[in-house]
């Protein structure tokens, strides 16, 4: 053992790891045997207070070494590495707090948002409701809930949590006022948004997010000159402001003026403003328009690199391998001779699963449907997903899913199905999502095919629209925009592939051990013969056709997904086969997608 | 199994070189101890005719090493590698120890035999010709040449074969039996019935039933006494022939029916107050028995005379409400449901010219307003998982658990589609529409050049024009499927 080196805690947080992240179970010391150095805590917090940042930071180090679990020395520190931007540590030390302390609503409130700018979503909600079961009566934990549960794609659940706000403050706060009105943008409440942000901006008009959301919401209801006359005002307040030149260059990119639009990225670059992961995809995406492929490439593997390092996300290839493998280990043909299938309720609404890789097409085909009188659209729910959580919970099984479905067997559980199938509607009645004369609603969350076996137990009946596109644009896609589904596999091009190629392997396993209502749909047919796609999608369904489908892009409902810009504009074809431009960069890829590319029927020569 | 041994034979070579082989393999360095090649050959050969396939592989790769020109090592290892169902190398050691100069008629015969399991007919019949050229004495290479001529559709030079092989070897079991199926498919049927009684005597087929000492049935009234029939061969068969059961109660007291336990379901339509059982040990006392497939014999069965009682057998209603409330789920009401099957169980000794691969029916995807309803049981139901095409392939199969599910199913959809199998005969027998791919030389059931059945009045038949090119048979289908004309009036 080396003895003149502590070994320090990876975190960074400048304890020894045994006194940190390390610490043994049950090596705690009772507060009151450390008492002695409550003298020493006071002085370090007086020493923060006066910006003897050095003194405070040595005098929290001694105490913690000592005495690990000193809470006022931890907040101390945790103050410290937050000012000192040490993110690590400080999330580290801040969730030693929490559970040291897991009634502070302060403490709290800081992890959760945290874990919210980091898109930790889940874990950010877990303690955003704690917040509220901490303190039901304060402003601030329904404002957590409010933000994440929107970024959670849950809006519904959001906005009345901001209310509640407004509610319990008894004051119209413009930042509150703002943080609702995109809420409802994300809904598709356009005008009442707009409302609120003229409201906000009445009052405090210089908030940069508020200009910034304001303009997307215009972008979003495409009034592209309204957008620009927001911009133009944000400009004279924050001069040279990134953020706007970058909602600029979309709003310009939208109007197909990508010269301007590049220009003004390329500016912010040369003016030495360091572009973040998002500048860059966009400016690649701006660059594919104007056919500059190689320069496109380039900004989106820069972008894709600087938000590997910014967020740390990597594809969690074990874990990803691990959940594939048991299901389709679970899911054979003789064990789902032997499992019940939940009943189909005629009395609500029933779902259509729209699923497909992200990029390939599933926000047109909702679109599409929702279109329909008789189709709501419910965008990306989450309840599938959801429900491989809780299953083990519902089905009071020692085991998680899918292997917990073994529970159905007991004669206590042969109705678990159906409890699970009306935790999904009853989740969807509250989301919102059901409307006047729909009696069916979409489902698009991407990758939902990972789950096809539970889908057809839950819901046997419910028809499975497959987006498939050739798997060469889906990865040109998915390196040009941003999306942490599938287990993080876009963080890479290399993994967004090999995820890709594990989920068509596993569709194809479903297909084979189970009867399925599913019907694959090539994106490229929609683009070529759009009403024959349509019409073979509804025969499908089961709904007579309803020439409302083809003229989608007037569907006023906006999508909040990565897709919107495109399905609001007629069908193109220039989505089709962009791999084309791109083919040298996908090189390394092609050895890994060309098994399912071919069993796609899709080509790959030029 | 219908169709019984494997048809052409298969024959390891005797002995003779003298040479040795040293025992030094890649990677290993064992001691150096020569051993004479013949005493390797045998120890192979041994291997082989005990069904030790890998050791013998091993032990032929050892010698091979040592002298890989050596012909009958390398004959040897190609009928091992055909052992191991590895066809194609197979072939190439094959080919390589005729290259080395050895022309023996065993070799070419045992070629030829791999040429047709592998589809390349005209190089089957060439080797088949060069080893009865060798030995125009061994009836064995005519009775493997009858076999290719058969799969050839020339009939006539088949019949000519085996009746020269049965010249040389009067009680010849195998050549009977070619010469049974070529008489069978041009519609021969009185000479082909007698012929085809030599179906249990081919070396290698599984006997009817255990030894017994009461007689064979030979059609006439049995007062007072039991009746066994054996259900034998393939399912199909049974579904086939059991439209003779009624037939044979009506010539005996007491009936009971030795089957496998799929059948139950059928037989016991065809056969209410039969004694069924699945056990030899469950067998009951009978006077005489008969073989399912030998019916169509004692009833004296001519392509103008067969009985088609259709339907004969009717779903079990209760399933088929069930059937059709999960259908209604899967499909929507507006497509027709058309059922699909496109391979039959691989072990069938003619399944490489009858299945194909489920791809192969893309051009079905291709009609509008129809939903694929796949029927498919066993190995290659995982299939469904890759199909692609634009019209819904709803793979139920899955779900089926036995024949009464298979009926339930075929009640209710608007017809069926599928290779030379059991189903096939089931949806005839249930009057169902039905369009049969057939390969270019079919079961002798089939008869020739027709597309209808006298066995079943609701089934159309689309044969194969060529060998293997199942391409125009599906365009056909999808053609008729898409004109929405019923497979038979």
């Amino acid at each position: 053992m080396n003895l003149t080196a502590p070994q320090l805690c990876p975190c960074g947080s400048g304890l020894r790891a045994i006194r940190c992240c390390s610490q043994p179970q049950g090596a705690r010391a009772p507060a009151e045997a450390t008492r002695h150095l409550i003298p020493l805590v006071e002085r370090a917090l007086a020493a923060h207070r006066q910006g003897a940042t050095e003194t405070a930071e040595r005098l929290c180090l001694d105490v913690l070494e000592l005495a690990p679990d000193r809470i006022g020395a931890l907040s101390v520190l945790y103050e410290i590495r937050k000012a000192q931007g040490n993110q690590t540590a400080a999330e580290a030390l801040l969730r030693r707090l929490v559970g040291l302390d897991p009634n502070n609503l302060l403490v709290t409130n800081e992890l959760a948002l945290i874990l919210l700018g980091k898109g930790s979503i889940a874990e950010a909600e877990v303690h955003a409701r704690n917040a509220v079961r901490i303190a039901p009566e304060n402003p601030q934990a329904h404002n957590l809930m409010g933000m994440i549960l929107t970024e959670a794609n849950r809006p519904q659940i959001g906005e009345y949590h901001y209310r509640r706000v407004l509610e319990l403050s008894g004051t119209r706060d413009p930042i509150v006022l703002a943080n609702l009105a995109w809420n409802l943008k994300n809904q598709g409440r356009m005008d009442e948004a707009r409302a609120l942000y003229k409201e906000s901006v009445a009052v405090a008009p210089d908030v940069l997010q508020t200009q910034i959301g304001f303009t997307r919401l215009e972008e979003a209801d495409r009034d592209f000159p309204a957008a620009l006359r927001i911009l133009d005002d944000a400009d004279t307040r924050f001069p040279g402001n990134v953020g706007l030149r970058l909602a600029r260059a979309a709003v310009l990119g939208r109007m197909q003026r990508y010269n301007e639009a590049v220009a003004l990225i390329d500016g912010a670059a040369t003016d030495n403003v360091a572009l973040g992961p998002n500048e860059l995809l966009e400016k690649g995406r701006l660059l594919d328009k104007m056919g500059r492929y190689d320069a496109a490439w380039a900004a989106y593997a820069e972008g894709k690199s600087l938000a590997r390092q910014l967020t740390g996300h990597a594809y969690l290839d074990e874990a990803a391998r691990n959940l594939l493998d048991r299901l389709r280990g679970f899911f054979i043909e003789g064990r789902l001779r032997t499992l019940p299938r939940a009943t189909v309720r005629t009395d609500v609404p029933q779902p259509i699963f729209i699923l497909g890789f992200p990029r390939s097409g599933t926000t047109l085909v909702e679109q599409t449907l929702s279109a329909h009188p008789r189709i709501a659209a419910g965008d990306e729910l989450p309840l599938i997903h959801e429900i491989t959580a809780i299953m083990p919970r519902m089905l009071a099984s020692p085991l998680e899913y899918p292997e917990a479905l073994a529970e159905l067997w007991m004669g206590d559980q042969r109705e678990g199905l159906d409890n699970l199938r009306d935790y999904y509607l009853q989740k969807v009645r509250q989301l919102g999502v059901l409307r006047r004369g729909a009696t069916r609603f979409t489902d698009k969350m991407p990758l939902n095919e990972t789950h096809i076996g539970l889908i057809g137990l839950l819901f046997p009946e419910a028809p499975m629209i497959h987006v498939l596109r050739h798997p060469l644009d889906i990865m040109v896609s998915a390196f040009s925009n941003a999306f942490t589904h599938g287990f993080n596999c876009a963080a890479d091009l290399h993994t967004a592939a090999t995820h890709y190629v594990r989920v068509m392997d596993l569709v194809q396993h479903y297909r084979g051990e189970m009867a399925l209502r599913y019907l694959p749909v090539r994106y490229e047919d929609i683009v070529a013969g759009q009403e024959a796609s349509v019409r073979a999608i509804l025969d499908f369904v089961g709904e007579a056709f309803d020439p409302a489908c083809l003229a989608f892009h007037e569907n006023r409902r906006y999508a909040r997904t990565a897709s919107y810009a495109q399905v609001t504009e007629p069908l193109y074809d220039r989505s089709v086969d962009r791999w084309r431009h791109y083919r040298a960069h996908l090189e390394p890829v092609i050895p890994i997608l060309a098994p399912v590319i071919e069993r796609l029927g899709y080509r790959l020569d030029p | 199994m219908r169709g019984l041994p494997a048809p052409g034979l298969m024959e390891t070579p005797p002995s003779n070189p003298n040479a040795t082989v040293s025992a030094v393999q890649g990677g290993i360095a064992p001691p150096m101890v020569p051993i004479p090649l013949d005493a390797a050959l045998a120890i192979a050969r041994e291997l082989e005719s005990t069904g030790r396939f890998d050791e013998a592989w091993s032990m032929l790769q050892f010698i091979l090493a040592a002298a890989p020109q050596q012909g009958e090592a390398l004959h040897l290892a190609g009928v091992v590698a055909f052992r191991r169902g590895e066809g194609e190398a197979a072939l190439r050691l094959m080919e390589q120890s005729l290259q080395y100069g050895i022309d023996l008629s065993l070799y070419w015969r045992n070629i030829a035999e791999l040429y047709r399991v592998l589809g390349r007919l005209d190089d089957a019949i060439g080797a088949a010709r060069r080893a009865t050229r060798l030995a125009p004495a061994d009836p064995l290479c005519l009775q493997n040449q009858a076999i290719i001529h058969y799969h050839r559709l020339e009939l006539g030079e088949a019949l000519d074969c085996s009746a020269r092989a049965l010249a040389i070897a009067p009680a010849l079991p195998g050549a009977h039996f070619a010469r049974a199926e070529a008489l069978l498919l041009r519609g021969d049927w009185a000479e082909g019935w007698e012929e085809y009684e030599w179906r249990f005597r081919i070396g290698g087929a599984a006997p009817l039933m255990p030894p017994t000492d009461r007689p064979q049935w030979q059609g006439r009234q049995i007062a007072d006494a039991t009746l066994l029939l054996v259900a034998d061969q393939g399912f199909g068969d049974v579904i086939q022939f059991g439209r003779y059961i009624p037939w044979a109660r009506q010539r005996c007291a007491r009936l009971a029916i030795a089957c496998s336990g799929e059948m139950l379901p059928v037989l016991r339509r065809l056969a209410p107050d039969a004694v069924l059982f699945t056990r030899w040990d469950d067998c009951p006392p009978y006077a005489a028995f008969a073989a399912l497939s030998g019916l169509p014999r004692l009833a004296g069965t001519r392509p103008e005379n067969v009985p088609a009682d259709i339907p004969y057998l009717r779903p079990d209603p209760e399933r088929v409400a069930r059937w059709t409330a999960r259908l209604d789920g899967l499909v929507p009401r507006g497509l027709r449901r058309i059922g699909v099957i496109w391979a039959g169980r691989p072990a069938h000794n003619n399944d490489r010219n009858r299945s194909l691969h489920l791809p192969d029916l893309a051009p079905l995807g291709e009609v509008p307003g129809i939903a694929l309803i796949a029927l498919q049981k066993g190995a290659r139901t995982g299939q469904a998982g890759g199909w692609f095409a634009r019209a819904p392939l709803i793979n139920v199969g899955a779900e089926i658990a036995d024949y009464e599910d298979t009926m339930a199913i075929l009640a209710v959809l608007q017809e069926l589609v599928t290779v030379d199998t059991s189903v096939a005969h089931l949806a005839g027998a249930m009057g169902r529409p039905v369009r049969v791919m057939l390969p270019f030389a079919p079961d002798w059931r089939w008869l020739l050049g027709r597309a209808d059945t006298p066995w079943y009045p609701t089934m159309r038949l689309y044969r194969q024009q060529a060998p293997h090119r199942w391409a125009p048979v599906i365009a056909g289908i999808a053609g008729d499927l898409a004109g929405a004309s019923p497979p038979a009036a």
